[in-house]
């Protein structure tokens, strides 16, 4: 664990220890409070957090019902970002498909396309081989990696703006995310979108000189976390906004279906990577970070932690990595190359924002019958008509930031 | 100095349009400053390509705001709409007007020079407010809100603060203030204790009072867009930017007047290098107050009416206290 | 893992058997399945989601187009899971689970709103992910994908 301890005690280990996750903490708010009736001590006032405003992380409109300050009620519109991806994904073939989900997490856009491709693989009966299996674990650790570093960053913006120290905190996070997309353009060509995911493997293999510049990026990452959380945990007004706020107890969490950070941060150890060890997961030992407050500051508490128990998982895996094809089935040259057999099957991994599920359903032909993709960014966006009621705006913004939601994949 | 052409109107009138004028070009190279500074602090270089090292780039700000289309949303108050900038600049400058630069060099040498630039700086809600109202936005009417309630509030640690070093010189008159200074007795550090914890309360209030990180709640970019200024466009946007700045200027001007000595220093008492004195603690003051700017993230509205009134307001009742205390003692003898 | 507490439940109170798939409830018990696996410890709400049959030809009989209506639920204490389903014709609602789980709201929301089955007694029944005025229902296999709708604003 670091030498700057945080207040929220973080554990991680494979066996946390038996302290209760949070408790409920008074009755639940009503989220279908009727406004009419309510007895307002000033005036009412309804604001748009519209679709358009600097810290909605992307197109979300909140309407608030505001008495003064204070948080009335609130009800997230979702839908700005729909693209239609389920519909598009019954169109195309199973081939086709693995570049449309890139978009979905459009900040992670590995793990969319890992959940994707295992639900396919599962269908079919495809093996995958021990060394695809391991660069899909060091490509999943690194991503999340990239995808904390960038929530901390825009975290930080939330809370002081674009002219101030938030920025600094963001420019930080920025340039150590430069390096992670550096050596995933080494590796696909891309920055953003990969595309490395394919049914039975991976697309490319390891460049020479990849895994030592994969382990000077990992160490100068993990040396520069303590430098964050000076500006950040250490700063006793980032403290004052975070701690005690946007509490969840757990079991609000459960029954909304948050996952990741999220539901670790309200002290249940749940975790697909030890639960349902996917790729390499399960030659290698997971230590999930456990808070038990369940409010804002246990959540970015449980993502840095985090954050250095991916860099530890990649580094060591990228010494290991075997010797062997990168593909576990004939190479897919041909738009209908992959038939599954009729059947259905539901794959999930964690992803940094939770648990990132995909439900198909095969009717034998080379196009999906259904497949539905299971964000946990629609689910932390659930929470939000149970949590913002009674806080005031700015908090509105620090909970919104904490639950990590992307629209891209709350919408698809 | 004496009296320019032996009137006080004359002197005030040339003196105040000669260090205005001076005033709104340092501070377009202030923010230059600036951006150069906190670019630093975030690993970046800052404005670089417009002109030498990005010298032009304020001169290319200010352009650009000129050149860009004024938008009156259709249902504001146009009178307080079009006002609110205006007053924004103007109330920031003046303070100015009782500012020693230098043995003399003050544009109006009030006696009451203390009570003057508190009631200015209590002006500076009036344009903000303004703006917030004349907008007919909600985000700028919260923003406004805002304002108001965190302007009356830190309004009373700045006058405590600022009460310090009258009763420690026991004059409102800034020169006289400045005066009692002399020879390195600076209030910040001399007596110890009461001048120093007054100086850091009044760094604080001025902060608040000048909407800067981490008290920028009424223009709080992350959750009310633009705050009070979100209606405004071009130049008179331009207005409110080169407000703060400058009331982020004079408060630390005032700052150095009032508890680290004006223009005192080593050297001899020559105009130029007293003058040379004000301006090198000013604008150390005011990299620090930079620094804290790019480095906090800010207070939630209700942690900052917490720490004023709770905190910094009782601090300040025993700090005036304390140096009447101070004062008396001297006056029986002292360690004499 | 899947839970044999609820495979069990299944068979012994409501008289179904579980597939790989889970049990295929009738609409009428559903609620009272649900609030039985709550109940059992399953609190946990991973997803619900529809597909939409349509109407097809087996042999000589026409079978009429359905919904299914998937679930799955779990129980993190004890590290099981499990799914089941519900089948209702076209027309017919099916009871809504958001009283049961906080987080089936928005999730049967969605599934109405893309798929088409209504859930009955929902508190706040409206589409999410499309415009509120949007006619028909995107997922359903027979609408084509590029079906013409006004211009949204």
């Amino acid at each position: 664990m670091s030498t700057h301890a945080p207040a929220h005690p973080v554990e991680t280990s494979s066996a946390p220890a038996a302290r209760v996750p949070t408790p409920v903490i008074g009755p639940r708010a009503n989220p279908y409070l009727d406004i009419e009736s309510y007895e307002a001590e000033g005036d009412l006032m309804v604001l748009n957090m519209g679709p358009q405003h600097p810290s909605t992380h992307g197109v979300l409109r909140l309407k608030l019902w505001l008495d003064g300050e204070v948080v009335v009620k609130a009800v997230p519109y979702l839908g700005y970002l729909h693209r239609g991806v389920e519909k598009l994904l019954e169109k195309l073939s199973y081939v086709q498909s693995t570049p449309i989900v890139d978009k979905n997490d459009y900040v992670a856009s590995m793990t969319n396309e890992l959940a994707l491709v295992m639900a396919f693989e599962k269908l079919e009966g495809c093996e995958v081989p021990r060394r695809a299996r391991y660069l899909r674990t060091i490509c999943a650790e690194m991503q999340r990696v990239a995808s904390h570093l960038l929530w901390l960053g825009t975290f930080a913006l939330d809370m002081g703006g674009a002219l101030g120290g938030g920025t600094t905190a963001f420019m930080y996070c920025l340039r150590e995310r430069e390096r992670i997309l550096d050596l995933f353009e080494e590796l696909t060509g891309a920055r953003f979108h990969y595309h490395m995911m394919q049914i039975g493997g991976v697309r490319h293999d390891l460049p020479a000189g990849w895994d030592a510049h994969m382990k000077q990026v990992a160490a100068d990452i993990l040396a520069r976390i303590p430098e964050y959380e000076s500006m950040l945990s250490e700063n006793p007004i980032f403290r004052a906004r975070t701690r005690g706020v946007g509490r969840i107890d757990a079991l609000l969490a459960q029954e909304l279906g948050l996952s990741g950070p999220n539901l670790r941060a309200c002290g249940i150890d749940h975790d697909l990577r030890k639960s349902q060890p996917y790729a390499a997961y399960d030659e290698i030992e997971v230590r999930s970070a456990i808070a038990y407050e369940g409010d804002v500051y246990a959540r970015y508490v449980v993502r840095v932690a985090e954050m250095r128990e991916s860099l530890r998982i990649a580094t060591a895996l990228i010494d290991g990595v075997p010797s062997g094809p990168i593909m576990g089935r004939k190479p897919i040259e041909t738009v209908n190359a992959v038939k599954p057999p009729a059947g259905e099957a539901y794959v999930a991994i964690d992803s940094p924002r939770g648990e990132l599920g995909s439900w198909v359903v095969s009717d034998g032909s080379p196009k999906p019958y259904r497949c539905k993709l299971r964000p946990p960014s629609y689910h932390a966006l659930a929470a939000l008509p149970y949590l913002l009621p009674g806080t005031t705006i700015p908090d509105v913004v620090v909970i919104l930031g904490s639950l990590d939601p992307i629209m891209g994949e709350a919408d698809r | 100095m004496n009296m320019l052409f032996g009137s006080p109107v004359l002197h005030a009138l040339i003196l105040g349009v000669v260090i205005i004028s001076a005033l709104l070009g340092v501070t377009s190279y202030f923010i230059w400053v600036e951006r150069k500074f906190a670019g630093r602090m975030q690993s970046r270089i800052g404005p670089e390509h417009v002109g030498w090292k990005g010298l032009l780039q304020p001169i290319a700000d200010a352009f650009k705001l000129l050149i860009k289309e004024d938008i009156t949303p259709k249902s504001a108050d146009r009178a307080m709409f079009n006002l609110a900038p205006l007053l924004a600049v103007t109330v920031a400058l003046l303070s100015l007007a009782v500012l020693p630069l230098a043995s003399g060099l003050v544009i109006a040498d009030l006696d009451v020079g203390v009570l003057f630039f508190l009631a200015a700086g209590a002006l500076t809600v009036v344009p903000t407010w303004m703006a917030g109202w004349g907008s007919n936005n909600k985000y700028a009417l919260i923003g406004g809100m805002r304002a108001i309630a965190q302007s009356v509030a830190y309004g009373v640690p700045l006058v405590l603060a600022a009460l310090v070093p009258v009763i420690l010189s026991g004059s409102m008159n800034l020169s006289h203030i400045v005066a009692a200074q002399a020879g390195g007795h600076w209030f910040a550090f001399w007596p110890i204790g009461p001048g120093f914890a007054a100086g850091i309360l009044f760094v604080l209030a001025t902060l608040a009072e000048g909407n800067r990180i981490p008290f920028d709640i009424p223009e709080a970019e992350s959750e009310l867009v633009s705050g009070i200024s979100t209606e405004y466009t071009g130049m008179k946007f331009g207005m409110f930017y080169l407000g703060e700045y400058v009331h982020s200027l004079v408060g630390a001007a005032l700052f150095v007047t009032l508890f680290l000595g004006g223009y005192d220093g080593p050297g001899p008492d020559v105009l130029v290098l007293q003058l040379a004195w004000f301006l090198l603690k000013t604008a150390v003051v005011s990299m620090l107050l930079l620094w804290v700017r790019w480095t906090y993230v800010r207070l939630r509205s209700d942690q900052l009416m917490t720490l004023c009134w709770k905190y910094l307001l009782p601090s300040g009742l025993v700090l005036v206290v304390a140096s009447a205390l101070w004062v008396w003692w001297k006056q029986q003898g002292g360690l004499a | 893992m899947i839970g044999p507490d609820a495979v069990l439940l299944a068979r012994d109170r409501f008289g179904l058997e579980s597939s790989d798939l889970g049990p295929t409830l009738p609409r009428e018990r559903l609620l009272e399945f649900a609030r039985a696996l709550y109940g059992a410890g399953y609190v946990y709400l991973v997803y619900i989601s529809a597909m939409h049959h349509p109407a097809a030809k087996q042999g000589e009989t026409e079978v009429p187009a359905r919904y299914t209506v998937v679930y799955r639920v779990r129980d993190l204490a004890r590290g099981l899971e499990f799914p089941f389903r519900c089948e209702v014709p076209l027309g017919t609602g099916v009871p809504s689970l958001a009283g049961v789980w906080a987080g089936a709201d928005w999730q049967e929301r969605e599934a109405f709103d893309l798929v088409g089955p209504v859930f009955e007694n929902h508190p706040d029944l409206r589409r999410i992910m499309l415009p509120e005025d949007w006619e028909g229902h995107p997922l359903h296999r027979d609408y084509a994908i590029n079906t013409p709708h006004h211009p949204w604003r």
